[in-house]
């Protein structure tokens, strides 16, 4: 019976195993950068229909973020004002700039301003601004520095487990409750060793338990 | 790195589901445009112009007409259309990587009180015949999503009934009529108004040859404009008509007391209550405030308590019946017989004997004599009522009674009602025979379907010149009529109406009308020439009337607490005049013998579609029926007598039941004969059903399905009882046959098995007895499996709940349990002893949690979704394990005990689901709920068999997605959505389920982390983040309208639902299997007299339970140790008896 392998075929498998090996690294690698909510998402900076500039306002200005996001302190969502909030003050503030035009509007005939979502959390998460913002959890954190950015942009990754960092450990994102709007403030923990212990003490004192089982956000 | 994108518009579709801002509606197109523009407060108009854009215009045309929207809506060609254009954008890189776009759609202008993401509640009521329930609406940014009973009635106390909770529904059909129409034509508003200003002005003065026929209504406001509308036509008729009767009729009260007075139960003060024909938890005017009351009397706490006994008296098996400590199944036509009877004993007299005569049933004279001794050793405390069907001399003899009873002013009350100045059905079918009728205006109802047989009412509309249809769906009535008005749902409208006891409570819209509807306020007033004829002003106008001071303030204070404060009606102190009521008292004996060959028919409001009105409401029609489980149909109820003559038994069990069925049932489908039922000449055919607990020869038909003209839903499902039913005899008639043809039906029963042979599931004892409730508080430990087993907490079983629930090792299991450490750990029990077995629970959970119908072809596979069942078991105290082959197995019991039980996920600590789930998707949080995360899901199906309770529902075809009638079929197959108006229905704090996915009872996840961050939010520096007790309900125990269900944190000794967990008859199902229910149950106690003839020493279930598993006698295979009688468990040798007590409490499944 002849050869149907030649002797050089012993080593296939090893290569062939190698070969798999070194697929499935690359794979895991690419899939572990490019495919993540920290590649996908952060940067992500779509342009809106009105070019507003949150640096401008929440910065220069010095507006308070519930100022326009009125209901964060109340409710699940942090609302994105009605185009009446912008003309308490456009409508005596660059009342014909043309950029404006799509608020004028809005405010006139009651269609809403089509804003772009950036931040969105999949259907079956329920995240609720109120409770956060209420316990020293700052927009910051989640939202990055929006006081210094023209163009609002996706700043963190936002998946499951950038959540349960904070969830498993609150000490090192508290910030004292004062400071929640306050987008330059430190955390606590950012303090030196006596603020981790003001916020260690904050955590026990406010019984701040962050939920880590699955019926905390979903539902 | 930073990406820019440029974004299109969005488009209408995503615009379309936002509610619009409070902008007045734009004048656009013909049919949708002529809204009144000045109505309302401006919040109301949240919807407006979804009605306009072209998405929903185009939803529309596709809707209607039937039939137009169709599979080919997607060809292949369009299909490979869109596929190539995918395939271009994947070849172009990550395309398809990125999510869609989405955008945020703000108001224009803020909304009074409305905060993005959170609900409003706004009081409001469902009228329905001559009551209303006061409802809750919680909506959201102005829609409605989901109702619950007005707590500031404190009669309802918070709670609803299964209808008034599946109503949202019917707001959001989108086979409702949608225009107005005149043959094919469609109108605009401003072409109605011209319509009814035309009639108006025609019939001025006279009203010669106009005529209303009306449904029943307790509005003040539309009594108002009647009264104006009589003044305007005062030759005009004005009939009403309602198929089905749910109060004692006016006439006896008047023959009785001389007086226009209905009677207002007081059941909470009765300690002894006997029902005539009377499903006073269902069928009768105010049953959700009846069966609130019945279950003051009934709840006991602690041994000591008092328990009331209820006596029924009926030829169907309602609710009422099942409830009974004493039931008697007697013939409805026999009624007046017993009650002549019990009305002699009770009187002292004999001047009602002729009318006893050929009253026959076991025992008779025992029963009577022993019912009414009761009766009358409990004066004024004691209570007798009559159903509505039953004839007027009925309702004289139990006026009669109670007047004797002492039970007037005491336990029942008489209250004034306006006297009834309508025509009647047959008068106006008179005045249409003889053409004087030249103008019809039929509002509601639906009398084409629904008015009785020999009116032949289908006829006489066709030969009326003008009919004008206002009615919600296009169905049968508008089909004979001219012109069609669309109706408002009452979510829609501005209305008032008044609850049974008569305090006037307000109908407020909630979203304005999706389809320009017109409400019957407004379409009276116009009528009427009323020069304001907005809604709004109308009711505005009634209320002020009412009042004192600034109206404008009442008003809104009406608005605000849902009701007029002191406006009930005026009880007023009667008297029994024997002289007067006698004429009205029938003299001859009425009883029939009633045969195979001579039956009775029972005609009952059906428990889902009531008298057809919400036959095309899909939640209702998949809740199975309480007593038979049958859901989507109807069938003809017969006794297991006439069944065994008419040949329709089944013949053998099947291999694994040890009983002989109701039914036969193939591959789990119910394979009933049909039968044809002949009254009076006019033949009906349905589906047979046997129902055991029937009056031999009654039979009975469930009126409200088999409608011809409705939607997908409605349409064709059941038989139609209404072609059978005579004009005289809209209650029962007899003379009826029943023939068995042969054919076959397939049913969809939900439960197949009727018996629970023997087992401890519901664990019922008697109150009083040797055995009872009072010598034995603790009777549920005797019965269970855990009497036998080992100890279950081992050496913890003497700790307090709060302890064992959060920190008792987990049984040593091998599965990883997590630590149960959270601030709270919730828990549930359920009462046994006052549950009704109403299911609105079942339908308050579907609302709330966004629970997908299936279908009756579903249902038949098993597929049904519903998280909750109730579970009905009949025992006749005949089962006997060691014979499965024995005579006591071989026949239906023809007159069984009812059990109930509410049946959803346990939350198990050592949960036997979450051990065998490959992904972790089903595990328990630290508050000792077990979750679902349904992303994780991946449809193996393996917790669902590991389920004891058998309590886990899977969602085989994208049910939430696809169109009702129709499955999804793949991702290749042609799909048809949901229509965008089912989907407004949906609660946004729930998750909607895709297909592929495993869903259960989640305690209200939703609810109890709201109550959670609501603290939270407001605990500040304090730490106090524990949620109050009572600060969650969830939807069934909201809706429960006898307060069987509490849920609460059973960390807190002090909460409810420690209490009630606390008590004796606290007992958890399969508690021997160690997996530490959540939920509990107590259990069920019953009150027979000892002097009846039918008393029995031990509930049936009980004789079934000592049958099988060993007599009370000792040595029957327990133990040695049986201090007191019954099947107990053994105790460890030596312990004290207060140890061994508390070592069996912690067995039966504290945990």
């Amino acid at each position: 019976m002849s050869k149907i392998f030649p002797k050089s075929a012993n080593a296939l498998p090893l290569q062939i195993l190698i070969f798999l090996g070194v697929l499935g690294g690359v794979a895991a690698a690419g899939i572990t950068y490019y495919a993540t909510p920290a590649y996908l998402r952060v940067g992500y900076q779509p342009v809106q229909p009105v070019p507003f500039d949150h640096s401008l306002h929440a910065g220069q200005l010095g507006m308070d973020c519930r100022y326009c996001h009125a209901s964060v302190e109340k409710s699940g969502t942090s609302s994105v004002p009605a185009a009446q909030t912008c003309m308490n003050c456009h409508s005596i503030i660059k009342t014909t700039s043309p950029l404006l035009e799509v608020v004028r509007k809005s405010y006139q005939t009651g269609d809403p301003v089509p804003w772009v979502k950036i931040h969105q959390a999949p259907d079956y998460v329920y995240f609720n601004h109120s409770v956060h913002v209420n316990r020293g959890v700052s927009c910051v954190e989640c939202h990055g520095k929006v006081n210094e950015m023209t163009t609002v942009f996706h700043a963190m990754p936002h998946s499951m487990s950038w959540c349960l960092d904070c969830h498993r450990n609150p000490a090192q994102r508290i910030r004292n409750p004062a400071d929640v709007y306050n987008l330059d403030s430190l955390t606590l923990a950012a303090q030196g060793p006596e603020g981790l212990k003001t916020a260690e003490k904050f955590i026990h004192d406010w019984k701040v338990k962050p939920p880590q089982s699955c019926s905390g956000c979903h539902r | 790195m930073k990406r820019k994108f440029d974004h299109s518009a969005p488009a209408a579709r995503e615009l379309a589901g936002f509610p619009p801002p409070a902008a007045p509606a734009p004048t656009a197109g013909d049919t949708l445009s002529s809204l009144p523009t000045k109505t309302g407060p401006k919040y109301w108009r949240s919807l407006d112009e979804l009605a306009d854009t072209p998405g929903f215009r185009e939803h529309m045309a596709r809707e209607f007409p039937e039939g137009a929207s169709s599979m080919e809506g997607v060809d292949r060609r369009q299909f490979m259309k869109l596929m190539a254009a995918s395939f271009a954008l994947g070849g172009m890189g990550l395309a398809g990587c990125r999510r869609p776009e989405a955008h945020i759609l703000p108001y224009g202008r803020s909304v009074e009180y409305t905060v993005p993401g959170l609900p409003l509640y706004f009081a409001t009521a469902m009228p329905l015949r001559k009551s209303a329930i006061p409802l809750l609406a919680e909506t959201h940014q102005g829609r409605p999503t989901k109702l619950e009973g007005n707590p500031s009635y404190t009669p309802h106390g918070g709670a609803s009934s299964l209808l008034a909770q599946a109503s949202v529904l019917d707001l959001y059909d989108p086979e409702r009529a949608t225009s107005h129409t005149k043959g094919t034509t469609l109108l605009t508003n401003a072409q109605v108004n011209d319509i009814l200003a035309a009639i108006n002005k025609t019939y001025a003065g006279t009203g010669e040859g106009l005529a209303f026929l009306a449904d029943e209504s307790a509005s003040p406001t539309r009594a108002r404009l009647v009264a104006k509308l009589k003044k305007i036509f005062p030759r005009a008729i004005w009939a009403e008509y309602e198929p089905v009767q749910d109060e004692p009729p006016v006439a006896a009260a008047q023959a009785s007391f001389g007086k226009n007075v209905k009677p207002v139960y007081r059941f909470a003060s009765a300690k002894r209550i006997l029902s005539l024909d009377a499903d006073f938890f269902h069928a009768e005017a105010g049953a959700l405030y009846y069966a609130r009351e019945f279950a003051k009397g009934r709840r006991v706490t602690k041994p000591t308590d008092p328990m009331n006994r209820l006596y029924v008296v009926e030829s169907g098996f309602s609710l009422t019946g099942s409830m009974a400590d004493h039931r008697l199944r007697l013939a409805s036509s026999h009624q007046l017989a017993l009650t002549a009877a019990l009305a002699n004993k009770i009187l002292g007299t004999d001047m009602y004997a002729p009318l006893t005569l050929g009253l026959d049933f076991p025992n008779r004279d025992q029963w009577i004599e022993e019912c009414a001794k009761d009766l009358l050793e409990h004066h004024g405390e004691s209570l007798v009522v009559a159903g509505a069907d039953q004839p007027v001399s009925v309702h004289v003899l139990v006026n009669a009674i109670n007047a004797q009873l002492g039970n007037i002013g005491r336990t029942v009350d008489f209250v004034e009602v306006a006297p009834a100045n309508a025509s009647s059905l047959t008068a106006l079918a008179t005045a249409i025979k003889g053409t004087t009728v030249k103008t019809l205006i039929v509002l509601g109802g639906n009398p084409a379907y629904n008015a009785p047989a020999d009116l032949d009412i289908g006829v006489l509309l066709k030969s009326v010149p003008d009919v004008i249809r206002f009615g919600y769906y296009q169905d049968e009535t508008s089909a004979l009529a001219g012109t069609h008005l669309a109706a408002t749902h009452y979510l829609e409208s501005w209305g008032d109406a008044r609850t049974v006891d008569g305090t006037i409570v307000p109908v407020q819209p909630m979203i304005m009308p999706l389809f320009n509807g017109l409400s019957e306020v407004e379409l009276l007033a116009r009528l009427a020439g009323e020069e304001n004829a907005d809604a709004y002003a109308q009711v505005f106008s009634t209320i002020g009337q009412l009042t004192s001071g600034d109206s404008k303030k009442a008003f809104e204070k009406f608005l605000h607490d849902g009701l007029l404060e002191d406006s009930a009606y005026k009880v007023v102190a009667v008297a029994f005049d024997p002289q007067r009521s006698a004429s009205a008292v029938a003299k001859n004996p009425t009883v029939v013998a009633l045969s195979a060959q001579n039956l009775e028919v029972r005609f009952a409001t059906d428990h889902k579609v009531d008298d057809g009105r919400f036959a095309n409401n899909g939640w209702l029609q998949e809740c199975p029926d309480p007593m038979t489980k049958i859901s989507w149909d109807n069938a003809i109820l017969v006794s297991p007598r006439l069944a065994k003559e008419l040949g329709i038994v089944p013949g053998g069990s099947l291999l694994q039941v040890a009983r002989k069925e109701e039914a036969e049932f193939v591959q789990g489908k119910e394979n009933a004969f049909v039968g044809e039922v002949t009254l009076n000449g006019r033949t009906l055919r349905g589906p047979m059903h046997i129902q055991p607990g029937l009056a031999n020869y009654t039979i009975v038909l469930p009126l409200g399905y088999g409608r011809t003209k409705s939607g997908h839903i409605g349409t064709g499902t059941g038989f139609d009882a209404y072609t059978v039913r005579p004009a005289a005899a809209m209650g029962f008639a007899t003379g009826a046959t029943l023939r068995n043809t042969g054919a076959r039906m397939k049913l969809a029963n939900t439960q197949e098995h009727w018996s629970m042979e023997g087992r401890d599931i519901v664990r019922e004892a008697n109150y009083q007895g040797a055995e009872g409730y009072q010598q034995n508080p603790d009777f549920v430990n005797g019965i269970g499996m855990e009497s036998h087993s080992p100890a279950i907490l081992g050496a913890d079983k003497g700790k307090p709940l709060a302890f064992i629930a959060s920190t008792t090792p987990r049984g040593n299991s091998l599965y990883e349990t997590p630590n149960l450490d959270g601030t709270h750990q919730w828990g549930m029990s359920i009462d046994l002893n006052t549950c009704i077995g109403c299911n609105a629970c079942i339908v308050a959970c579907q609302a709330e949690n966004n629970i997908p119908i299936v279908g009756k072809d579903q249902v038949m596979r098993g597929r049904e979704m519903q998280w909750i069942r109730l579970d009905r078991y009949y025992s006749d105290g005949q089962a006997d394990a060691e014979a499965f082959g024995a005579e006591g197995n071989k026949v239906l019991p023809e007159d069984p005990q009812v059990s109930m039980q509410p049946m959803t996920c346990q939350h198990c600590e050592l949960a036997p689901c979450e051990t065998v789930c490959p992904v972790n998707a089903t595990v328990h949080d630290d508050e000792g709920i077990n979750v679902m995360a349904y992303n994780r899901c991946i449809g193996t199906r393996y917790c669902a068999n590991n389920c004891p309770y058998k309590v886990r529902r899977f969602n085989f075809f994208d049910f939430n997605k696809r169109a009702t009638d129709q499955l999804y079929m793949g991702p290749l197959g042609t799909q048809s959505e949901m229509p965008e108006l089912l989907k407004m229905v949906k609660n946004p704090d729930v998750t909607v389920r895709m297909r592929g996915v495993m869903e259960k009872c989640t305690y209200c996840v939703q609810r109890v982390q709201q109550a959670k961050i609501a603290q939270k939010r407001l605990a500040g520096a304090s730490g106090d983040i524990e949620v109050p007790d009572g600060a969650v309900k969830t939807a069934c125990q909201q809706v429960c309208p006898v307060e069987a269900i509490v849920f609460g944190n059973i960390k807190d000794e002090q909460s409810a639902v420690s209490r009630a967990k606390a008590q004796d008859r606290d007992y958890a199902v399969l508690g021997y299997l160690n997996i530490r229910p959540r939920t509990t149950y107590l259990g069920k106690l019953r009150n027979p007299n000892p002097h009846m003839p039918d008393y029995v020493a031990l509930p049936l279930s009980r004789v079934e339970y000592n049958k099988k598993n060993g007599s009370a006698a000792p040595a029957a295979g327990h133990g040695p140790e049986h201090p007191k009688a019954g099947a107990r468990a053994t105790s460890p040798a030596n312990a004290p008896e207060s140890a061994r007590l508390q070592h069996e409490k912690q067995a039966g499944g504290h945990s």
